[in-house]
Parts: C-alpha cells; sequence; structure tokens
C-alpha cells in the first residue's frame, strides 16, 4: 500500500509551499529520512526527507506548484506498484497512514521557535550532493501527472473544460483557483492570454535581447526561478519593462513591510556613540584571534544586556495586547537572494561577545549560501540592521512585526566633538537609531533604552560581564 | 403605498371590474383581516362578496373549489400559508385536480391568497415557508409577489386567470412601502422575472422576502468585496421564467438561490436542477443555495433569527463560488 507524502508544514508561519526540485526520481528508491524534495516555505527553501521506505511511485505536485500544507505531493509505495491515478480519492486520507502522518505531525514543533538546530543545520550538505543528478529535468515526471490527470478527476468547472476545449488550452497545464483548487473560467482566460502575450513581444524583440536580471543569478542559486514577462506592445518612455515576479521570499518581505508601516505608528531615537574604546577593544582581541567580534557584534551584544533591563523593548504589540518575552532572541537584518533575511542569535543575552560573533558570522554565511532554515530565522524578539559598512551615517529602518522596535546601526567615522574642556577634537562616533512601535514603546522608555545601550557600547569591557 | 394596501387595492379594483369576484375568510369582514388586507371590502361590497367564515380552512376552499367551478372567481384568504395544510385535500386533489380530471370541461378560477414566513416569534405552527410544496403540484400556479407594485399587479392577474392560483404573500412585507402606479389597471404576467439588480459577476435568485435579503446581501458583495451580482425575483414559480435567469447564469457563470424555506426539495433544489441541466456548460462553481435550517422553526428569537437566511448568508454563499472560505 502506498502512502502518501504531503506538503510538510516547514515554519510555524507556513500556509504553503513550493515545490523546488524532486530529489529522487519517479521509480527511485525512496529511504526514510533521506532528502526526497526541496521545497521554498515563506521564510526559507528547505529540503524535506522522506516519512517512509518504498519506491517514489508518483509525483502529484510537479516543480514549481504551490500547494497548501498537508495537500498530497508525491506517493511512496512498493516497487512496482503503480500510479494511483489522481489525488482524488488519496486526497483526503492524509491521517490514514500510521507512521509518516505521525512524523508529519511532529513536524510543526521543529519551526515552533526552539531551536533544534540537528536536523536543519546538518541536511543541506547532503542535499548539495544531490543536486547535480536531480539538476536536469525528469522525462519520466511529466507523463506520469498527465496520466494521473487523465485516470483521476481532473478538476475544472463545467465553462472552464467547455472554454478550454474550444480555445485548445490543456487543462492538464492550469493551476486551479477555484474553491478546491477547480480550474475556473478566469484560469482559462489567463492561460490563453499568456499564450498570446510572447507571441506578440516577439515581433518586438527577440529573445536574445531580454536581459537577464541581475537577481535572477542569486535567485537561481537560491533554486528559485524567477518569471520573466516581457510586456508586450512598444516600451513607450520608459522603455519596455521586464516584469518580474517576486519569489516567496520577496512576497513575504513586501508583505511584513507593508503591515508594518500600515499599523505601527513609529518614531525614531537617534543618538551617536563614542566608538574609541570599542575600536581599542577591537584592535586587542584581533591580536588574539582572526574572527574578532565586529563593531555590530558589540552592539548586538549591548542591546541584549539592555534588553533583559527593559522588556517593554523585548516584547510584541499583538493583537492590542503587549506579549512580553522572556528570552532576548536578537535578530540581524542580512540582504542576500536578493530579498532580506533576519537571522536569529538566540539567547543573546546570555551569550559572550566571542559566541555572538561566531554565531552571527555562521547564520549570516547560511543565508548567503542559501542554505538557512525557518527555524532559524523564527523566534526573534528584537532586530538589528547595519549598513554603516555602505558608508550610510544614519538611518531608519521598518519595524519587522510585531516586535516593539529596531535599532540600526550607522557608520563609524571620524566626527569632530566639543569635549570636557570645551576643545573640539576628533573622535570616532557612530550612530545607533531606535525605532520604536508608540503603541507599546514610548518615548521615555525607548530614549532610556538606548541610552543604556550607548553605555554599555562605551564602556566595553562590560560586554564582558 | 404598502404592500397591504396594494393588495387592496387590486381586489378593490377585481371587484369593481368584476361582479363574479368575491371574497371568503376567516376574519376577513367585521374584522377586516389579520393583516387588515381586506379593510374597507366588506363596507364597500357588502356582505354578499366578503363572507366571514367558520374556522375551517378544508371548507373554506372546498367552498371556493365548488364556486369556482360554478363560474365564480373566488378569493380565499387563509390566516397563514401554515393552516392550507388543512386544506391539503381540496387543493390538491380537488383544486389542482378538476380541470385535468374532468377534460377540461370545467375550470376552477380559484385563487388562495395567504401569508408565510418567520420572525415574529410565532412557532411552527405559525412560521413556515411552503412555497415549494405548492410549486411541486402540477395543476396550480404560484406566485410569490416580493414588492407592493408586484403584489397588486400579480393579484389581479391572479384574479384573472382561470387556473388555481395559490397566492403567497409575506407577513414581514405587509408594511413595506414601494411605488405602485395606480394609474395603471393592467394587470401583469404570470412567468416574467424582475431583474432587480444587474450585476456580472454572480446571479442571486431571492423568492418572495429572500428577494429583498438578497438585493441587500448584493450591496454589501458590491461595496465590502467588489463582486456584482445580479439579482433576479422570479415573482411567480409556476410559471417559473427560467429564461431570465439562465440568461444571466450564462452571463455571471455562477448562480445562488436564497429561499426561506427548508433546504430538502425546496425551491433551490428544483431550480438548481434546471440550472445544472440547461446551463452546465457555463457553470463555474456548484450552484449554491441558501436556504431555512432544516428544523421546524424556532420560537426563540435567536434561534428563530439563525433559522432563516440573512444577508451575511448569502454574502457568504455567493464569496463561495469564487474562492474557498
Amino acid at each position: 500500500m502506498a502512502s502518501e507524502v504531503s506538503m510538510p508544514r516547514l515554519s510555524d508561519s507556513m500556509e504553503e509551499g513550493t515545490v523546488l526540485k524532486w530529489l529522487v526520481e519517479v521509480g527511485g528508491q525512496v529511504k526514510r529520512g533521506e532528502p526526497l524534495v526541496e521545497i521554498e516555505t515563506d521564510k526559507a527553501n528547505m529540503t524535506h526527507d522522506a516519512d517512509a521506505d518504498g519506491v517514489l511511485v508518483e509525483v502529484l505536485a510537479q516543480e514549481g506548484e504551490t500547494l497548501a500544507v498537508g495537500e498530497a505531493i508525491a506517493r511512496i509505495g512498493a516497487e512496482g506498484e503503480a500510479p494511483s491515478g489522481g489525488g482524488a480519492e488519496a486526497g483526503g486520507s492524509g491521517e490514514a497512514e500510521d507512521e509518516p502522518s505521525a512524523e508529519q505531525e511532529a513536524e510543526p514543533g521543529t519551526g515552533g521557535g526552539e531551536a533544534e538546530p540537528g536536523a536543519g543545520v546538518g541536511e543541506p550538505s547532503r542535499e548539495r550532493e544531490r543536486r547535480p543528478e536531480a539538476a536536469e529535468p525528469d522525462p519520466d515526471v511529466r507523463p506520469t501527472r498527465d496520466a494521473a490527470s487523465g485516470a483521476g478527476r481532473l478538476k475544472a468547472s463545467p465553462v472552464a473544460r467547455r472554454m478550454a476545449e474550444e480555445k485548445g488550452v490543456d487543462l492538464g497545464s492550469l493551476e486551479g483557483s477555484g474553491p478546491g483548487g477547480r480550474i475556473v473560467k478566469a484560469d482559462v482566460e489567463a492561460a490563453e492570454g499568456g499564450r498570446q502575450k510572447p507571441e506578440a513581444a516577439g515581433d518586438g524583440g527577440g529573445e536574445g535581447e531580454q536581459a537577464e536580471a541581475p537577481e535572477a543569478e542569486e535567485a537561481a542559486a537560491a533554486g528559485v526561478q524567477p518569471k520573466t514577462a516581457p510586456a508586450s506592445g512598444e516600451g513607450g518612455p520608459k522603455g519596455e519593462p521586464e516584469v518580474q515576479e517576486l519569489t516567496r521570499l520577496q512576497r513575504t518581505v513586501s508583505r511584513r513591510m507593508a503591515e508594518s508601516k500600515a499599523t505601527a505608528p513609529d518614531f525614531a531615537l537617534s543618538l551617536d556613540v563614542d566608538m574609541t574604546l570599542c575600536i581599542e577593544l577591537r584592535e586587542r582581541l584581533k591580536e588574539q584571534t582572526e574572527n574578532a567580534p565586529s563593531f555590530n557584534d558589540m552592539v548586538v551584544k549591548a542591546a541584549a544586556l539592555a534588553l533583559r533591563d527593559h522588556p517593554r523593548v523585548n516584547s510584541a504589540y499583538r493583537d492590542a495586547k503587549f506579549e512580553l518575552y522572556p528570552r532576548v532572541n536578537v535578530g540581524v537584518a542580512v540582504a542576500a537572494q536578493g530579498t532580506l533575511v533576519v537571522p536569529v542569535v538566540r539567547d543573546a543575552d546570555e551569550k559572550s561577545l566571542g559566541e555572538i560573533s561566531r554565531q552571527a558570522r555562521r547564520l549570516i554565511g547560511r543565508v548567503r549560501d542559501g542554505e538557512i532554515t525557518p527555524p532559524e530565522l523564527s523566534g526573534g524578539t528584537f532586530t538589528v540592521s547595519n549598513l554603516g559598512m555602505y558608508g550610510i551615517e544614519s538611518f531608519t529602518a521598518i519595524i519587522n512585526p510585531p516586535q516593539a522596535a529596531i535599532l540600526t546601526v550607522g557608520a563609524l567615522a571620524k566626527k569632530a566633538v566639543v569635549d570636557d574642556n570645551g576643545r573640539v577634537v576628533a573622535r570616532d562616533m557612530m550612530n545607533l537609531t531606535l525605532v520604536c512601535d508608540h503603541r507599546i514603546l514610548y518615548g521615555a522608555d525607548g530614549a532610556e533604552f538606548l541610552a543604556a545601550v550607548r553605555k554599555l557600547v562605551e564602556a566595553p569591557l562590560s560586554l564582558a560581564l | 403605498m404598502r404592500y397591504r394596501e396594494a393588495l387592496n387595492l387590486a381586489l378593490r379594483e377585481e371587484m369593481q371590474a368584476d361582479e363574479n369576484v368575491f371574497l371568503m375568510g376567516e376574519d376577513i369582514g367585521v374584522f377586516q383581516g389579520a393583516f387588515k388586507v381586506t379593510a374597507g371590502l366588506l363596507e364597500e361590497f357588502g356582505e354578499k362578496r366578503v363572507r366571514d367564515t367558520p374556522i375551517s380552512e378544508n371548507t373554506i376552499v372546498g367552498m371556493g373549489v365548488g364556486a369556482a367551478m360554478t363560474g365564480l372567481r373566488p378569493v380565499v384568504e387563509l390566516m397563514t400559508i401554515n393552516f392550507s395544510l388543512l386544506a391539503l385535500d381540496q387543493i390538491v386533489n380537488s383544486a389542482a385536480s378538476i380541470r385535468y380530471m374532468f377534460g377540461a370541461q370545467v375550470k376552477v378560477p380559484l385563487v388562495i391568497r395567504m401569508p408565510q414566513g418567520a420572525g415574529h416569534q410565532l412557532g411552527p405552527t405559525h412560521s413556515h415557508s411552503f412555497e415549494a410544496l405548492y410549486l411541486h403540484v402540477p395543476g396550480l400556479l404560484v406566485a410569490v409577489p416580493s414588492t407592493p407594485a408586484d403584489a397588486r399587479g400579480l393579484l389581479k392577474a391572479a384574479i384573472r386567470d382561470d387556473n388555481p392560483v395559490i397566492f403567497i404573500e409575506h407577513e414581514t412585507l405587509y408594511g413595506r412601502r414601494g411605488e405602485v402606479d395606480d394609474e395603471a389597471d393592467e394587470p401583469m404576467r404570470f412567468g416574467e422575472a424582475a431583474v432587480r439588480r444587474e450585476g456580472g459577476d454572480v446571479t442571486v435568485v431571492g423568492i418572495s422576502r429572500m428577494a429583498e435579503t438578497a438585493l441587500k446581501a448584493a450591496e454589501v458583495l458590491a461595496s465590502e468585496h467588489e463582486v456584482e451580482a445580479e439579482v433576479i425575483d422570479p415573482r411567480t414559480l409556476r410559471p417559473l421564467d427560467l429564461d431570465t435567469i439562465l440568461e444571466s447564469v450564462k452571463k455571471t457563470n455562477r448562480a445562488v438561490i436564497v429561499e426561506e424555506g427548508w433546504p430538502h426539495g425546496g425551491v433551490g433544489a428544483n431550480l438548481a436542477a434546471l440550472i445544472s441541466e440547461q446551463a452546465f456548460d457555463w457553470l463555474d462553481a456548484p450552484v449554491g443555495r441558501v436556504t431555512g435550517a432544516d428544523v421546524p422553526m424556532p420560537y426563540s428569537k435567536p434561534l428563530e433569527q439563525a433559522a432563516f437566511p440573512h444577508e451575511e448568508h448569502v454574502v457568504q454563499a455567493c464569496m463561495a463560488t469564487f474562492r474557498d472560505l
């Protein structure tokens, strides 16, 4: 009896996932715990392991397809077992399997916020080993899907069926947007519209002229192929735009940022900190280690210590309630994969400066390599964002909802400062700006916190206590 | 003009125009009707044409059938449609069948007027909606007017029709005001639906009072969901103006039917079948139905309110034809 593989919940906020790559061919051997499929969630790309031993009998979700959590994506069975001919009857039976489903049930906990690095961290190397053989499009896969849609029941409304037949649109190639994934009239119309567009554009410019987006390479590295669709017709004064579909990550960022700006009444507090002693400390640490903590690591550590004493900053405004968090988990904003990712240093207040530095370095590397997993991105209670390396002196950031505040770090620069004796001297200064959600964090509270951070940064030995 | 005044006007006009038209019913004369539809008619037309009867529905309708067979045009009022069940033998076995039984040698131009509907805490024996029951019976015409103008126009048509007509009014609608052109004396025609609101996204068919509910829901759909509903009031269920409904469904590809009666064997069940049979290739979603709850109407106010459709149910049913809710 074949068991079904359903779209796993790989992060606590995941509602649907996109199949990026099948790592096993149809008919290939599957081993429980071995990588089976690469899935893009709202937070990251992840490799999902098989829940059972056997043979990959049938792939129900093709690469690029997006399905809701819990929907069947493949079937694993005994060797020689025939494909069922569609998910129709199998659709609701996800709970019928004993072992695999129990495994899946347990899975959401993995993304639930508690650190469970073991499982997630080990995988990517195996994933990379697997990648080359699965890189080519698998010729076996598509016929299976066609067979499935033929023998089983493809959900399409009567009018969609009639129109598809009239217009010669292959219903099997469409994704239904109606209730229960039913293909409806609008889907057929969209498919027809989409088919005509490239032809029209073909007159205007050859395929070769289509500029490759700079992000395309990064996205491809992350396993995401941004779909580009040239707009038809003459370009107009702006020239012919290249239209890019957002990756799931980019969609998440755009949604959350807009949500934050639209809902959080924010204000910013800004001050410069004297970095003289930090620079001195770092010079000395450099003598001890190749990977001395950066100034950003020092800010993270200082913020973490200050957060412990300022619970309102280490909290969230959610549904007209304050949520104060007992743990101090500081997220570090990282630009990568053509988007923004915030890996989290958990319990940063309890970690030494060296530990924070090593962990941040490792997390940032994993983001850049596209190996970061949802658990490493979840559970943040506060965020630090740094654009100092670009020479930005000071800036405000958008609060990472539902957190109460975000701290931005500017560039380290020599500035003219009036010292205690009234003389103008050059000092190494760095700007810190705290953007607060006024629903939970008021001016005086934010200012007190920021002053505490300054005090710690200006006396960096305190970071070692 | 109010709905009850429009009915009163139609009765008066038809009684003035044809002396064969007369009224029978419980408390319609001296008391002027339980809902005051017959107000002033006893005074104007006298006891011979406005006859108070004993409390015996089967007898009242039976007398009506007999009178109609002799060439009179009786209009019988039953206090609510619930009580008409006592007269079901006369209505189904006599009124609906006699013309067929006797090779059209006799006809039964009888009108049975009665209100239906819930919302007044009158319990299960007073609050049901039975249009589906009478729609079921061949030989009966069924009218379900929802506006004062329709009440007048259709009642005049019912009185002039040579077939027995089940004329279903609604308790909640009696006080509703609406435009009635009292200059125009022409009766309406049975089998002509009204498109109460035009829209291209979903067809909503509202029966009896539910035509009003459907219209309110359509406004919500437009303002909150950017869905333009086309609202159709069939006005008569037999004959049914199916063409207007099918034409709309072919435009919108979606249909939702709203009725106050029970779901099983309801008007919506029947209409959904007709739409599926005749417009299958134009449907983009299963035909939706919004009906009263499948229970005898509760007396308790919150339970009663929960047991018949309101705007939000219609909005939800319409949205369900677009996406998973």
